[in-house]
């Protein structure tokens, strides 16, 4: 293995893997039978390098990572195969050994940081657990050890952590202490399972960093599994692909990006909605991979992507593809032609149907002359704050949403990003009128809904409809389909039972499922289905408006690309006007026509979609477009931006003025005065803009790093 | 702290007063009135009247409910005609008896059930789970009396090794001079609990053992017997803590059918023998005093939640 286009290239030639994976097989035992999670997987890391293992869920990647480590789920075993960890196989180990490895010369962090740490044992036991049973380190050296550990993950005040339990602390300081926990005896290879897919943009760069900091100070290999290809591109040296359980494509990672030829990996890239952007200028329609993963408990043959290729031919469908030897290994019989000396870029998506979208652009902000269907003014909402614990007396106010102003015109797709806890998913539930205002207006066609009660209340609820993240949450397990689907017309009354009918056999076609869903139930569906079906529920009253808070966050790339070409498409069917709630800003640059950025339950700025993200104005919007990780793999750069430190404040008491200036790197006195949202079409609310309004158009050149 | 304390002991006593209410009502809605009740078919009108104007009953209920609960503050639960002594007397007589069985067949329970869970959860869903969830839910079903019949039957009547009477001591330290006699009531007590508890044990470790800390400490390459005892027994014992809390009413009002079984001089058959003879004022002390246990109770069980979990201990200050 010789490394070439690595930051860290590995000594060549005699050095042995770190850690090799040969032909491993796992299975893991249901009730409804066995799913063979692995089949034949052969990776290695070398010393001191990054290995990126990315896939969408169900391709393996997390058993990969779990099956190293000893993890798997009940019912899981390795099968066949051997693990060669420094040169031993770990399978033919006896399992006292294979502990000891586990605990001190390997070590694994996990996504969720709220739950993968004991909430009855204080950090500094937790930590230095391992100190205590694999070194035998007395009880005061484990915790000088330990505070140690925690000071080098950057946790402050290491000496008080230690005797903190982990409630105590928020999700990113969580993930250090796992990463410390991790690290304390040292390990040569760290296995991070999507280690910050549960955290903030800002958050996960910070932790992102940290990884690599540590991995040379510790001179350690690290596997990163995620299903994010930013994530991978800017952090990985090598990268392997898998699909349905099998690697289809390594490589290292900026030929990977360069020139992927694998279908599957090339069809991935295509689908991310920064690919579509970034060619066009214009937002052109996402390429889709049409179907589902494979069904991994059935005996499959062939190529495993070939029901989803669109360059599959018969063989594919019989012959068993394998890795073709060399530096980029792949597995396709059709590979895109290798391009030596192509720019730095994305794969030409020669398959991206360059259409030009009529209903974003026309129908878009271009013309604010027609009155706005949804009209924001002054939003605030507070909730009264009780305080954790047994005491739980009121404790001051929680300031969810404070002075939201905003219009989303007819046909309009207005994005609100921000981080969690900043108050857009509340905006979204008090424009439908879940919830109501402490204070402002919401007004839906020039009328104030809170003016409104019973019927005509009811009539405004049919103009404006909610889709949630979690569709299966949001539907009522014991209903079917066209119960669920009949229930909106039910409760507004609308026709007889055949016209209902009719109208629910419309609302599948326009999602694009088939007549036959209508008697199943929510659990028999895969995620893109639910987020179908939450759409056709939330379209059956004819809505004008739809508020999707989080629609296609919980879903992997080439589903989310369907979603969001059906939305799109619906858009310009129907006339529509969204609003979209979500912390992916690529999501949001995609859909959106104008974007609202929010902080703190604060709006800081506002502007067409294309502006905000490509010269952008507020020093918080632009270190949120920094800390997106980028499919562009440019470390360099993506290391360089100033970026913000430190926690999201309480909103609890949130800061006065600029809610933003404890941790702007440009706050002066003066930000304790609030800015006001001020601007033409791009409003920014910052006493020190990082443009001026006008340059936003006369130079792109500002754009993401 | 102590700000909480003070709210919940409010709270405590606003249903410990409901309590009276209620118990004050009851007395007062029986047919014929309490008077009837005590002095019994015979009575003539004339006896009624004297009884009800010695006890005040005659007077307006307002000024009725002031005078019981004076009494009752001043530990005055009533008179029993039927047994010839003070409602207090009776309780505090057979009370302390009470206890001791419960608290034994607790203790047993309690030692048994944690382990037996414990295990079931380790060994879900092979051979030990399947035994003991057998033998749980077999436990469960059989009706208490029953089940003491089977045990006085085989280990006093076929295979003589244990009396089949509880003792018949006056005080504690005589009852407890005859450990014997108290082996079968408690055992008897014992079995269903720790079928309850050993579910409940076994639930909640099954629930813990999913969790992802636990997999985060297998990854730390700890011993499973590490993993179990230090990382998830604690936190599967938080329903038997709640479990506990409901207990202490069980421990004032004994066993019913377990103490009438084995003729144990306790709670339990006192509540027994008065329902048989309608003793009224036995009746309505008992359950007044098991009211305010189980109010206690489930204080108790919210302190001891606080004590072992911090997640809702209070936040200290500085963080």
């Amino acid at each position: 293995m010789i490394e070439t286009s690595g930051r860290h290239t590995p000594a060549a030639g005699g050095t042995q893997p770190l850690l090799e994976l040969r032909d491993l097989d796992t299975d893991i035992a249901l009730r409804r039978g066995t799913v063979h999670a692995l089949d034949g997987v052969s990776l290695q890391v070398m010393p001191g390098e990054t290995l990126g293992v990315v896939g969408e869920s169900g391709s393996g990647k997390t058993m990969t990572a779990l099956s190293i480590m000893g993890l798997l789920p009940p019912g899981g075993r390795v099968s066949g195969g051997q693990i060669l960890f420094e040169g031993r196989d770990l399978r033919s180990l006896p399992a006292d050994e294979v502990r000891r490895i586990r605990g001190v010369r390997m070590g694994m962090v996990f996504q969720d940081p709220l739950t993968s740490l004991n909430p009855t044992m204080r950090i500094g036991v937790q930590v230095g657990e391992p100190l205590r049973v694999h070194e035998r380190v007395g009880r005061a050296e484990a915790r000088e050890r330990t505070i140690e550990i925690l000071r080098r993950v950057g946790m402050p005040r290491p000496d008080r952590i230690v005797d903190n339990y982990p409630h105590e602390l928020s999700g990113g300081m969580r993930q250090r202490v796992a990463i410390a926990m991790a690290l304390v005896c040292s390990p040569r290879l760290l296995i991070a399972d999507e280690p910050t897919t549960a955290l903030d943009v800002t958050t996960q760069r910070q932790i992102l960093e940290l990884i690599d900091d540590l991995r040379e100070e510790f001179g350690m290999a690290v596997i990163l599994v995620t299903h994010d290809l930013g994530v991978i591109a800017g952090r990985a040296d090598r990268v392997a692909v898998m699909y349905a359980g099998r690697v289809v494509e390594t490589a290292a990672t900026g030929e990977l990006f360069r020139s992927p030829r694998h279908r599957y990996t090339q069809a991935l890239m295509e689908a991310l909605p920064e690919s579509a952007i970034r060619e066009s200028g214009e937002h052109a329609r996402l390429y889709s991979i049409p179907g589902l993963p494979p069904d991994l408990s059935r005996p499959l043959t062939g190529c495993r992507f070939a029901p989803r290729c669109r360059h599959v031919t018969d063989e594919c469908r019989t012959t068993d593809v394998t890795l073709t030897a060399g530096e980029h290994q792949h597995a396709c019989l059709h590979p895109v032609p290798a391009e030596p000396a192509a720019p730095v870029g994305l794969p030409t998506p020669a398959r991206v149907e360059p259409a030009p979208d009529p209903a974003g652009a026309p129908a878009g902000p271009a013309e604010p002359a027609a009155e706005p269907v949804l009209s924001v003014r002054n939003l605030v909402k507070n909730y009264a704050a009780h305080g954790r614990g047994l005491l739980r007396r009121t404790a001051g106010q929680v300031s969810a949403v404070a002075d939201v102003s905003f219009d989303v015109g007819p046909g309009e797709t207005f994005g609100l990003v921000g981080e969690s806890g900043c108050g857009k998913s509340t905006v979204g539930r008090l424009a439908v009128g879940l919830e109501q205002p402490s204070a402002g207006q919401i007004m839906l066609d020039g009328t104030d809904i809170a003016g409104l009660a019973g019927r005509e209340r009811r009539r405004m609820h049919r103009q404006v409809q909610l889709m949630f993240q979690d569709s299966y949450a949001a539907m009522n397990p014991r209903m079917r389909v066209d119960a669920i689907l009949a229930e909106p017309l039910e409760i507004q009354k609308v026709g007889g039972t055949a016209e209902r009918r009719a109208r629910i056999a419309t609302l599948l076609d326009q999602v694009g499922l088939s007549r036959r869903v209508l008697e199943r139930y929510p659990h028999e569906f895969s995620g893109g289905q639910l987020q179908r079906i939450g759409l056709a529920r939330s379209l059956a009253l004819q809505p004008r408006l739809i508020v999707g808070d989080e629609p296609v966050s919980a879903l992997d790339v080439s589903i989310q690309a369907q979603v969001l070409n059906l939305m799109r498409d619906l858009q310009r069917e129907l006339g529509l006007a969204y609003v979209f709630i979500s912390h992916d800003l690529s999501v949001v640059d995609y859909m959106a026509d104008r974007i609202g950025v929010m902080y703190l339950g604060k709006l800081v700025e506002v502007g067409p979609a294309r502006d905000v993200v490509r010269a952008a104005r507020h020093p918080y919007t632009q270190a949120l477009i920094d800390a997106v990780p980028s499919v562009t793999p440019n470390p360099a750069a993506a290391r360089d931006g100033a970026t913000i430190r430190g926690e999201l404040p309480s909103a609890l008491n949130p800061p006065a003025g600029c809610r933003f200036r404890t941790r702007c790197p440009l706050a002066q006195d003066i930000c304790a005065t609030e800015p006001p949202l001020a601007g033409d079409a791009h409003q920014v609310a910052c006493h020190f803009p990082l443009r001026p309004e006008s340059a936003a158009a006369a130079a792109p050149a500002g754009a993401i790093a | 702290m102590v700000r909480y304390l003070i709210t919940r002991l409010g709270q405590a006593l606003v249903v410990v007063v409901l309590v009276t209410v209620i118990a004050f009502l009851i007395l007062h809605l029986l047919p014929g009135g309490a008077a009837r009740a005590t002095l019994g078919k015979e009575a003539t009108l004339e006896q009624l009247a004297a009884f009800n104007h010695d006890m005040g009953y005659d007077r307006p209920w307002i000024q009725q409910y002031g005078m019981y609960v004076q009494r009752l503050l001043r530990g005055d639960l009533g008179y029993s005609y039927q047994l010839n002594q003070s409602v207090v007397e009776a309780i505090s007589q057979r009370l302390p008896k009470t206890m001791v069985l419960s608290l034994l067949s607790t203790v047993l329970a309690i030692v048994l059930a944690i382990p037996l869970g414990v295990i079931q959860a380790v060994r879900r869903n092979r051979w030990p789970d399947y035994a003991i969830t057998s033998l749980s839910l077999l436990a469960y079903a059989t009706p208490i009396f029953f089940m003491g019949l089977m045990m006085i039957i085989l280990f006093s009547q076929v295979w003589p090794i244990l009396p089949p009477e509880a003792p018949q001591g006056f005080t504690v330290a005589e009852v407890l001079a005859d450990p014997a006699g108290l082996v079968l009531p408690t055992i008897t007590l014992a079995i269903v609990t720790i079928a309850v508890y050993s579910r409940y044990v076994r639930s909640a470790m099954v629930d813990n053992l999913n969790e992802n800390y636990v997999r985060t400490a297998r990854s730390k390459g700890l011993s499973e017997r590490r993993v179990v005892l230090r990382h998830t027994l604690r936190n599967g014992l938080f329903p038997v803590i709640a479990l506990l809390g409901m207990y202490l009413p069980a421990l004032f009002s004994g066993a019913l059918v377990v103490e009438s079984l084995f003729n144990f001089p306790g709670m339990g058959q006192l509540f027994w023998q008065a329902a048989l003879k309608r003793d009224f004022p036995i009746l309505l002390g008992v359950t007044v005093i098991i009211s305010i246990a189980t109010v206690v109770g489930a204080l108790v069980a919210d302190l001891l939640y606080a004590a072992v979990d911090p997640r809702v201990r209070l936040q200290r200050s500085a963080s």
